[in-house]
């Protein structure tokens, strides 16, 4: 368990005056039927409210970072307060489980990986290679239950799913999640949009179907993989390498690297950045994540239009994308990058398809016209067009930026169109993240 | 592309009552004799995935038809700060202050950046017709641009089409396009503008004749005198209320006369050996002159001290400024800092909607600098006070800015960070140059 905070330390992270006041009030073991803290620093507390139901509340003192079911948007709130005030004054004992609501925050909360750095590596080698066996097979186990459930789909028709609600994929999904491969449950997830996404979606969703048993199957002959191939299947599947293995596996790659794009994902519980960069000298692209719990802000170091020179770690997979920031020199300002055409960009991405056929978000920097007709899109200097992806929305900044010229802009190409995310003025300013 | 069709049609029926179909891939080998006996729903999503592949990465581009080119703009942008103030305005910051800002802005030659336009536009469309200077503003500020944007999409094409076709808008259109054509002919030729009003006057239902008048109020003259003094013996209440509101900001009109008489009645100075003051003897009760002129009765037993201090208020309010200053030999900013007890109040709510109705900048200015510094010994009391502070804030000139202190009562605090907002979008358009 982490060192005890005083009741000092505890108060000083409260908003304001008010939750101050209210979690000291709050902080009576009266109020709180159900609390527990486990090893590594996690609290977690059922608190009696107004409401029928307890508030749900849970504590990660590594961020520290906070959650709960009160509609509170304080940050923390009283309750996350008031359990902090109880762990402090030594009300609540270190042992037993965290009830699952816990557990699955816990487990979710992407700040861990991002402390990974720091982490040393495992004391108990035996017990580590033992975790990871338990690991793998119980992976095996829900990959099989989710090749029954993909067939399943398929054997009565993917017609149904259109009737059925978004627990259909979330109750699969949850099943992955305790199968410990959260990249798949993640995937499933996402999956009830697909039936409500407009016409289309059948083949939509029977593609998605059909990369996850690619995914199954692939798990299953993995010792016939290529050892990249291989690290993109279990990464795919939600197997982490941690910070530390990646910065001390491969060489960085020191650049001048653009920062083109980037683009905030709010999921259940956690906020994803990707940030997409590219060298000036490689010519590589790279996606640097971030994380942060719903209602905290998120890294805000790698800005769009600017040039960073930094060494950067790549993940070791098929198609290196991911990276994380080895060492930052320097930031410069800068232009807009050189942008290619419609034709270079279709075929990098086929390209990099053929080493990963699961890659569904690929970097994009064309030097294009946007367009209305016949459907909303980009078009090069030879006249080559390619969508715009319908989720973007009407896309109208992108248009008065461009007056019906030409301009530089990056962003995510998907199979469904091109999703802007940063545009250059003909000035060279860079303008995104706003909509576009 | 019929294969990938015939196979999501498999999929929706469903493999228990549809055959898989085969989906061959050019050169790639997909009949597998191990698979035979497979699970066919197992078979045909190992043949989507092959074609999913296959097709994103075959994935060839289409065609556009190019938009029109805009006509180019020789204004510059304006600065990054101010960009970003229009866009927190655009957000719904102070939304009331837009209008400054576009004119502001247009006024030094400078153009909004054009991905706010649509975010302008769109807010131009929610205002609606009644807001045709909004919208004029926005057009002007806009320019080249903002035409070429509305071009492509409806929703926005009223807003930079003013110029509707003359008699038609007239003759056929509704109050607000009759209005616009109305308010464009007294800009070119105020003469035939009267004419065409005193024609239509006995014809004109109530709502068309509010209308006539507020066309008048827009910089009225002597000339338009006969038309709104007839308007006071109208048998609509409300014609009647705007014709003399128009009249009281009318240099020289009777109905300014008629005010300035009764004004000087109720306030004059005082000479005394303990100082200058003003000394107020309220109107005694509303006569059916002071009711023609605008002044509502009180309500029953109208000769309440209560009543008395609103008639003194209704009346100073709509007395022309330079009464004071002529009758007192002061200026404005003596004038406001005498002595005058317990009127104090509803001096400087009378005086401060007489300089709004006036647009006298200097009363203005000197009214809220007295407010914004004086607050220590005579906070702001009465409600209708407050309005008047919130209105002069948003009209005077920023340069009165003054910091009032933490001590300052709220709407001290509000008025100054409303005219500091002013003062903001002013400097910030003054420093384009600069960048940030």
């Amino acid at each position: 368990m982490a060192e005890r905070w005083n009741r000092a330390r505890v108060l000083s992270l409260a908003p304001d005056t008010s939750s101050r006041q209210a979690a000291q009030s709050l902080a009576a073991v009266r109020s709180w039927p159900l609390t527990g803290a486990a090893e590594g620093g996690a609290l977690w507390g059922e608190c009696l409210g107004r409401a029928s139901t307890p508030y749900r509340t849970a504590v990660d003192l590594s961020g520290p970072a906070y959650q709960c079911s009160c509609p509170s948007r304080k940050l923390p709130c009283k309750h996350a307060l008031a359990l902090l005030l109880l762990w402090s004054d030594g009300s609540i004992t270190t042992d037993g489980d965290p009830p699952e609501w816990a557990e699955e925050w816990f487990a979710s909360r992407p700040a861990r990986a991002g402390d990974d750095g720091d982490q040393k590596a495992p004391a108990d080698p035996a017990a580590a290679l033992r975790r990871a066996e338990q690991r793998e097979a119980r992976v095996a186990a829900g990959l099989a239950e989710l090749d029954r459930w993909l067939c399943d789909q398929v054997r009565q028709g993917l017609a149904a799913s259109q009737r059925s609600g978004y627990r259909l994929w979330d109750d699969i999904a949850s099943r992955m999640v305790d199968a410990q491969a959260p990249g798949l449950a993640e995937r499933l997830r996402a999956l009830a949009a697909v039936p409500h996404s407009g016409p289309g979606w059948e083949g939509r969703l029977l593609e998605e179907y059909a990369l996850l048993r690619l995914l199954v199957t692939a798990y299953g002959d993995r010792v016939k993989l290529p050892p990249e191939l291989r690290d993109t299947v279990r990464s795919r599947i939600g197997f982490t390498v941690r910070q530390a293995e990646v910065l001390a596996s491969a060489a960085p790659v020191r650049d001048h690297w653009h920062v083109l794009a980037r683009r905030d994902l709010d999921q259940e519980r956690i906020r994803t950045r990707r940030t997409w960069l590219r060298g000036r000298r490689t010519g590589r692209f790279a996606l640097v994540l971030s994380f942060a719990a719903i209602g905290q802000s998120l890294d805000d170091s790698l800005t769009v239009g600017t040039v960073v020179d930094a060494n950067l770690a790549f993940y070791p997979v098929a198609v290196p994308l991911r990276a994380v920031v080895a060492a930052r020199h320097d930031t410069l300002p800068a232009g807009a990058p050189p942008g290619i055409s419609t034709a270079a960009l279709l075929a990098g991405y086929a390209a990099a398809l053929g080493q990963d056929p699961w890659l569904d978000n690929w970097p994009a920097v064309l030097e294009a016209t946007p367009a209305r007709a016949p459907l909303p899109c980009l078009f090069d200097t030879v006249g080559a067009a390619v969508p715009l992806h319908p989720g973007a929305g009407e896309c109208w900044p992108l248009f008065a930026m461009s007056g019906g010229r030409p301009l530089t802009v990056a962003g995510e190409w998907t199979p469904r169109g091109l999703w802007p995310l940063t545009a250059w003025d003909h000035d060279g300013m860079a303008v995104g993240p706003v909509p576009l | 592309m019929s294969t990938w069709r015939d196979l999501v049609t498999a999929s929706l029926i469903g493999t228990e009552r549809a055959e898989v179909p085969p989906a061959p891939v050019p050169g790639v080998l997909t009949s597998d004799p191990a698979r035979a006996t497979q699970d066919p729903a197992a078979v045909l999503l190992d043949r989507a995935a092959l074609l999913t592949a296959a097709r994103r990465a075959g994935r060839r581009h289409g065609q556009a038809d190019p938009p029109p080119v805009a006509e180019p703009d020789s204004r510059p942008v304006v600065s990054q700060a101010a960009g970003r103030r229009l866009a927190r305005m655009l957000g719904g910051e102070y939304p009331e202050l837009l209008a400054e800002w576009l004119a502001a802005a247009a006024a030094r030659g400078l153009r909004p950046p054009p991905e706010l336009l649509p975010a302008l536009l769109d807010r131009i469309r929610r205002a609606g017709p009644a807001d045709s200077s909004l919208s004029r503003l926005a057009a002007e500020a806009g320019g080249p641009r903002a035409r070429w944007l509305a071009g492509l999409n409806p929703d926005w094409e009223l807003i930079t089409a003013q110029h509707l076709p003359a008699d038609d808008a007239w003759r056929l259109g509704r109050t607000a396009q009759r209005r616009g054509y109305l308010a464009s002919l007294r800009a070119r030729d105020p003469g035939a503008a009267r004419e065409l009003i005193a024609g239509s006057w006995e014809s004109a239902g109530p709502d068309e004749r509010v209308m006539f008048v507020r066309v008048m109020a827009d910089g009225p003259s002597l000339a338009d005198e006969p038309l709104l003094e007839a308007a006071l013996d109208d048998e609509t209440a409300w014609v009647r209320k705007m014709a003399a509101d128009v009249l009281a900001v009318l240099p020289g009109s009777a109905l300014a006369r008629r005010m300035t008489e009764r004004a000087v009645r109720c306030l004059r100075i005082e000479r005394g050996p303990r100082g200058t003051r003003l000394v107020v003897t309220p109107p005694a009760e509303s006569d059916a002159l002071m009711r023609r002129d605008g002044i509502a009765p009180g309500a029953a037993g109208a000769s309440s001290p209560a009543d008395r201090a609103r008639l003194m208020l209704e009346v100073v309010a709509r007395t022309p400024l330079r009464t004071w200053t002529d009758e007192f030999g002061l200026g404005a900013a003596q004038i406001v800092t005498l002595s005058s007890g317990d009127w104090a109040p509803v001096l400087f709510t009378a005086w401060s909607r007489a300089a709004i109705a006036q647009r006298d900048k200097d009363w203005m200015a000197v009214l809220l600098h007295q407010a914004l510094t004086g607050w220590t010994w005579r906070p702001p009391g009465l409600a209708a006070e407050f309005e008047a502070l919130r209105q002069l804030a948003r009209r005077a000139d920023p340069a009165v800015l003054s910091d009032p202190g933490p001590d300052a009562p709220q709407v001290i605090r509000e008025a100054t960070r409303l005219l500091r907002f002013r003062y903001d979008i002013l400097r910030e358009l003054d420093d384009h140059d600069g960048g940030d």
